[in-house]
């Protein structure tokens, strides 16, 4: 468990839907906290931000691994790793952004229509993996984005605090995503000083759903040799 | 109205063959060394004869068109012009690395001071075989690869690319174009598949090699109704239509002369890339659906069939005296409402002279006569 391909342990912050089975998480095996509140554990008293989320993530590093580690967030996810970078650095080595929320906010009428949201998640719904969740589940971790302040997306706080982060990260978006807009993406990029955006084609907001193979093969190259993942090592 | 001066650059002394590739054993360099600079001179010369645009296009493996890379022409252009605007139609989007394409148009953009049009092309059938890409994939490329180039040219910041057919970790061309947020495109929209693409793509559609109008008709109107469902109202100027054009100062000069040109054109010039795209045509689905692909065989079949006088009076073609020519161009754009011509002048191996003539009666007796259509 949180020994995948990759040297140092992986922590995977789930995004809003809770945790997910994906062939990329099978593939890099990380550990998984889930947030408090979502799919189905208690919410802990006066944790009510995705700032205080980030300060939890790294208590829950110091508790659980005790060395720092690379980070993957998802969407809403995102937005805590990048909340853990700025308050706990010296607990993030490598960060991985997929489609990071918090930047910008999301389109009101996409969000007050579920079905429409569902759809606008995934180009290649076909390729999800099962996922066993009640509907009371799913409702209270749609829940959990009020508790927490993000339900329009935007966090203007951590958007004043992106420049104090400096490590390595890798911001994934994909090319259909209508939930995280380009310019999202665009301006986290200008933020981070040692960022790499890469735009996946043919994928929506789920890229580890939409395009399993194309993502593995950036996170692995990129966890597995920083800046260097640039340089194709095929053959 | 605009004009646009095209030229193929043929190699005009070829002898007929039907294989694929086209054999170069009787490829004369010195002689193509002529071609490149005739060719040139009256490709710089249209932008003294009225015309709005200059353009040429990419072709592979035989004396049809000596561009392997028209971009090298289009810099020959862009530095020996002043204000015709440099029309590539362009590059093979499918075949070639997209981000070689974004980066040597923006500096066509850059150094013509922002009169590139960026023609975005999917490819005649045989190119797949030039290239050893397969077909199949043609559309799939294309779209993948447009949007890459757009992003190469748009995006604010270096970025990344993991795709289908094409991956680069990160791009940052140097130069970006001129024209923000980038050059005005050109997508081939000859057939209903490629006409809604263009429309999607908020490109303007060119449509060459019209075998009759109704057909042509209704690839306006797709490719219009695709505009509007992504939210846009293409003007005439969207509409480029190509044609083979010929104007002499008699009719009977200009058919004659057109008449020699085409043997050229259909027996030398078409002889090998013909038998490549029955090739490819029977083996692949380089047409999405097949009645698309049915569709092309009956266009180019019919405008085989056709005689000269029938490819003149069917629209397919420009050929005869200025008067004659101005009649024919009130009434292919009365039909199809485009605000583009796209003029093939040099047809086959129709003697330069006789180009020369054709684009000063075009800018003596044609231009003055048509500028104005669509105005109002």
């Amino acid at each position: 468990m949180g020994e995948g391909l990759v040297v140092r342990p992986l922590v995977y912050l789930h995004p809003a839907g809770g945790v997910r089975p994906t062939r990329v998480l099978e593939k890099l095996k990380p550990h998984q906290p889930v947030f408090p509140g979502f799919d189905g554990t208690p919410t802990v008293a006066g944790l009510n931000s995705r700032k205080a989320l980030g300060k939890w993530v790294g208590e829950y590093i110091e508790r659980e691994i005790g060395k720092p580690c690379d980070v993957m967030g998802c969407s809403f996810g995102g937005a805590v790793a990048l909340w853990l970078a700025i308050q706990r650095p010296e607990l993030v080595d490598h960060l991985v952004l997929e489609c990071p929320a918090g930047l910008q906010t999301i389109d009101a009428k996409l969000r007050a229509d579920p079905a429409e949201f569902r759809k606008a998640l995934f180009v290649h719904p076909e390729k999800a993996l099962p996922v066993s969740k009640t509907k009371e589940v799913e409702a209270e971790n749609r829940r959990m984005l009020s508790h927490y302040g993000a339900e329009d997306g935007k966090d203007q706080d951590l958007l004043q605090h992106l420049e104090a982060i400096k490590h390595r990260a890798l911001i994934l978006h994909g090319t259909e995503d209508r939930i995280i807009g380009r310019e999202s993406v665009q301006l986290l990029k200008s933020r981070l000083a040692k960022s790499f955006l890469v735009y996946v084609w043919d994928a929506a907001h789920n890229i580890e759903v939409d395009q399993p193979e194309r993502m593995l093969e950036l996170v692995e190259g990129f966890l597995e040799r920083s800046e260097a993942f640039v340089v194709n090592r095929a053959g | 109205m605009k004009f646009s001066f095209f030229h193929l650059m043929p190699y005009t002394d070829a002898a007929a063959s039907a294989d694929w590739p086209v054999p170069n054993r009787g490829f004369d360099a010195e002689k193509a060394h002529g071609y490149y600079r005739g060719y040139l001179d009256a490709m710089i010369h249209a932008e003294d004869c009225g015309f709005d645009w200059v353009g040429c296009n990419e072709h592979h493996f035989s004396p049809y068109g000596l561009m392997a890379n028209c971009n090298v022409i289009g810099g020959a252009l862009a530095y020996a012009t002043k204000r015709i605007r440099i029309a590539m139609m362009g590059n093979l989007v499918p075949l070639n690395n997209p981000v070689r394409i974004a980066e040597e148009y923006a500096m066509l953009d850059c150094i013509s001071g922002g009169r590139l049009v960026a023609g975005l092309m999917r490819g005649i059938p045989h190119e797949y075989i030039a290239y050893h890409i397969n077909p199949d994939e043609s559309w799939s490329r294309q779209r993948e690869a447009i949007e890459l180039i757009l992003r190469c040219w748009t995006e604010p910041e270096p970025f990344g690319w993991q795709g289908e057919h094409f991956s680069f970790p990160q791009i940052s061309i140097w130069p970006k174009p001129l024209q923000k947020p980038h050059p005005p495109l050109v997508i081939s929209a000859s057939s209903i598949e490629s006409a809604r693409f263009a429309g999607e793509m908020r490109a303007t559609m060119g449509m060459v090699l019209i075998s009759d109008l109704a057909m042509a008709k209704e690839c306006v109107a797709v490719y219009r109704e695709a505009a509007r469902k992504a939210g846009w109202e293409p003007k005439p100027e969207n509409i480029l239509i190509g044609m083979h054009t010929v104007i002499a100062d008699t009719d009977q000069q200009a058919i004659a002369a057109l008449r020699e040109a085409k043997k050229y054109f259909d027996q030398v010039l078409m002889g090998g890339p013909r038998t490549a795209g029955r090739l490819v045509l029977q083996k692949s689905r380089y047409y999405q659906e097949a009645a698309n692909a049915e569709r092309m065989r009956d266009r180019l079949a019919k405008r085989e069939a056709a005689t000269l006088e029938q490819q003149i009076e069917g629209g397919m073609i420009f050929c005869g005296s200025p008067e004659s020519v101005v009649k024919q161009i009130r009434r292919v754009h009365g039909e199809l409402g485009n605000g583009v011509f796209n003029f093939t002048m040099k047809v086959g191996n129709l003697p330069d002279a006789v180009v020369r003539r054709g684009m000063e009666l075009f800018r003596d007796r044609v231009h003055p006569e048509v500028a104005g259509l669509g105005d109002g």
